[in-house]
């Protein structure tokens, strides 16, 4: 937006952020201040074309291509008289063709083409349909019918909804109370344990409202569009998420087979230590240490002591 | 003995490696489907040496190792110069399921994954082995969401105090620091490293250190991590083929994972410790608050699986050749213009 200038006093956006652009029916654009100027006296032509244009024909440039500013004016104009209906023509194909037509009156007059002949067309057009022209006009818009009609069902089924939830609540209330009433008519009667009643009787209400339907999420406006972007989203999908089991570490055992090795504290303790090459600080700096070792040699040396092949022949 | 060859029965060829081909086969005993890996010998030149010494070392460990995130040896057996080993059947791996954008991995996902590798990881290191290739591509998922660690060419036994170990070990992306200083003498931490490298695909959803060469691998862990000093790491100068870096200030793993959660950025934080004796053991990580909290990881038959290997593959969209046919059929009548 920034590059639009005022094509008399070459003021831009950039330089006045307040500008205003203003058109015209012929789609040339003047910024506000020069509106004011040259349209003092309320009526002047066009600096580019010289069509003569009137002050209270200037509207706020609303899109950045004048081109389809005016096209938009145009069309406006247009579909004032060729107000036409899909139910006033006897065929679909009638009705394609007629849109065509207005199609090209539209595209004719936007791009200056055959303009005398369109007028004229236009002209003649308002004359020989001069009463359906009054009748469309007179009725409501389709469309706006259409919105009409979706307000009103809406309205009613918002009022069908309401009547539900309060019935829904007062049978759940109902059923609270008689599910209470069956409780104590059992506690009273019955023989059996009290706290195996009141379990399995918590157990059923539990069950109940597992059983309940989820309600299903809302995807849709009342008009029956879809809301939120449901099928092009960006992301995959995340997988449901089920919890496993927490983790819990357990040392885990060798089976040795054989007396249990010391500790290394112990052989630390003990002064055992001395006998045993230390690292140097190159092997310890490649993250080997004198221990691993050392309780490596003991653990196989005592592994599988106890140990003995074929324990059956020996009839052990 | 009975002739193992008859008892597998080829089902369809999975693919190819360096030094195997592997098979889906069904075992006619049972009935089980399973992946029978054939060791390549090739020419007789390379057969003079005797078997792989992948194929041996994948043999000898896994014969004793048995966790369920493990994968399990089921059968041996060798057929005139071959030698095949058979394994559970593995329907994807972790690296197709990262690369496939119609999955989506929830936090409860990731979790799961992560849980389930350190497990399989612990189990390898309390029987005192290193993977020595944590990747992606290696940790195998089957259709019941359970992930099993794979290819155990490069795994060897840790801990012993003068023993030297290569470290042109583990696929770059995944290797830790000190390997990529020439350490030889190492211990867990290498596999701890590749397993910060494969959460923090998990949740990026691409390579996070994709070093294009050894130097670039280490430029691109500095730039993330922050360039160590003697301080941080100590006597990281005296390693083999330590070199001056660079000093970078580094990258908070906030900025780097903004989704992530704090429990689970203190994990990462200390999986991807720059001084290897810092870097947490399976079982610090595992006793983390980052497991215990929730979002629980999720159970093996909550978790996805890539739609190539998914049952409901035929339910097809209609296509837009269908739908314009639709259309064609329904123009008996005029349209209506809408202007």
């Amino acid at each position: 937006m920034d590059d639009q200038i005022c094509p008399r006093c070459k003021t831009s956006k950039y330089r006045k952020p307040s500008m205003k652009l203003m058109v015209n029916v012929c789609g040339h654009a003047l910024c506000e201040a020069c509106v004011d100027l040259l349209f003092l006296k309320g009526a002047g032509s066009c600096l580019e074309c010289n069509v003569p244009l009137r002050r209270c024909n200037f509207r706020v440039q609303l899109f950045e291509d004048p081109m389809v500013e005016k096209e938009v004016d145009i069309r406006r104009r247009v579909l004032r008289d060729f107000n036409k209906r899909e139910e006033d023509f006897n065929t679909l194909r009638e009705y394609n063709d007629y849109l065509e037509e207005v199609e090209s009156i539209v595209y004719n007059l936007t791009n200056n083409i055959d303009i005398i002949a369109t007028n004229k067309k236009i002209e003649q057009y308002k004359k020989d349909n001069r009463d359906t022209i009054m009748r469309n006009k007179s009725k409501v818009s389709r469309d706006e019918l259409e919105i009409e009609r979706l307000i009103e069902m809406e309205k009613a089924h918002e009022e069908i909804r309401r009547k539900e939830c309060l019935k829904l609540e007062e049978e759940e209330k109902k059923k609270k109370i008689r599910a209470k009433e069956a409780l104590i008519d059992e506690l009273m009667f019955s023989s059996a344990d009290a706290r195996n009643i009141l379990e399995t009787f918590a157990q059923n209400a539990k069950e109940e409202v597992k059983a309940q339907a989820p309600v299903p999420k809302a995807t849709q406006f009342s008009t029956g569009i879809g809301f939120g972007m449901q099928q092009q989203s960006g992301f995959l999908p995340l997988p449901k998420v089920d919890e496993g089991v927490p983790f819990i570490y357990s040392a885990m055992e060798i089976e040795t087979d054989g007396p249990e090795p010391p500790h290394w504290h112990d052989i630390e303790k003990t002064g055992y230590v001395k006998n045993v090459r230390s690292e140097t600080d190159q092997e310890r700096a490649g993250g080997y240490q004198a221990n691993i070792a050392c309780l490596r040699a003991l653990q196989e040396a005592l592994l599988g002591l106890y140990h003995v092949a074929e324990r059956t022949e020996l009839g052990l | 003995m009975e002739d193992k060859t008859k008892r597998y029965e080829k089902v369809e060829f999975l693919g190819e490696g360096q030094f195997a081909t592997v098979y889906k086969a069904r075992d006619i005993h049972n009935d089980n489907i399973v992946a029978v890996k054939k060791i390549k010998l090739g020419s007789r030149a390379e057969a003079k040496d005797g078997i792989n010494r992948t194929a041996l070392r994948e043999v000898k460990l896994l014969q004793e190792l048995k966790h369920p995130n493990i994968i399990n040896l089921m059968d041996v057996f060798g057929h005139k110069s071959n030698v095949s080993l058979v394994f559970d059947f593995m329907d994807t791996d972790l690296e197709v399921i990262i690369k496939d954008n119609s999955i989506v991995l929830t936090p409860a996902h990731i979790k799961a994954y992560v849980l389930m590798t350190l497990q399989g990881l612990e189990y390898l290191h309390m029987n005192w082995i290193l993977h020595r290739d944590l990747k992606p591509n290696n940790l195998l998922v089957n259709s019941n969401g359970i992930l099993k660690i794979g290819d155990f060419g490069l795994a060897k036994f840790f801990g012993s105090p003068n023993r030297i170990y290569t470290h042109q070990v583990v696929t770059r992306w995944y290797r830790s620091p000190e390997l990529l200083f020439g350490a030889r003498i190492y211990g867990t931490g290498v596999d701890m490293w590749a397993v910060g490298c494969i959460l923090a695909e998990l949740l990026l959803r691409v390579p996070f250190l994709p070093g294009e060469s050894d130097l670039d691998q280490l430029t691109r862990i500095f730039q993330a991590l922050g360039t160590p000093t003697e301080v941080v790491w100590p006597g990281m100068e005296a390693l083999p083929d330590y070199i001056q870096f660079k000093s970078f200030p580094g990258t908070p793993f906030r900025h780097i994972f903004t989704a992530a959660s704090d429990d689970l950025l203190e994990l990462l934080e200390n999986l991807l410790s720059l001084y290897p004796l810092k870097r947490c053991t399976c079982e610090k990580a595992l006793k983390m608050a980052y497991f215990s909290n929730k979002p629980y990881p999720s159970p093996g038959s909550q978790l996805p699986l890539p739609s190539s290997i998914q049952p409901n593959v035929g339910v097809n969209k209609p296509t837009l050749k269908r739908k314009l046919m639709d259309s064609l059929e329904g123009v008996s009548q005029p349209k209506r213009l809408i202007f």
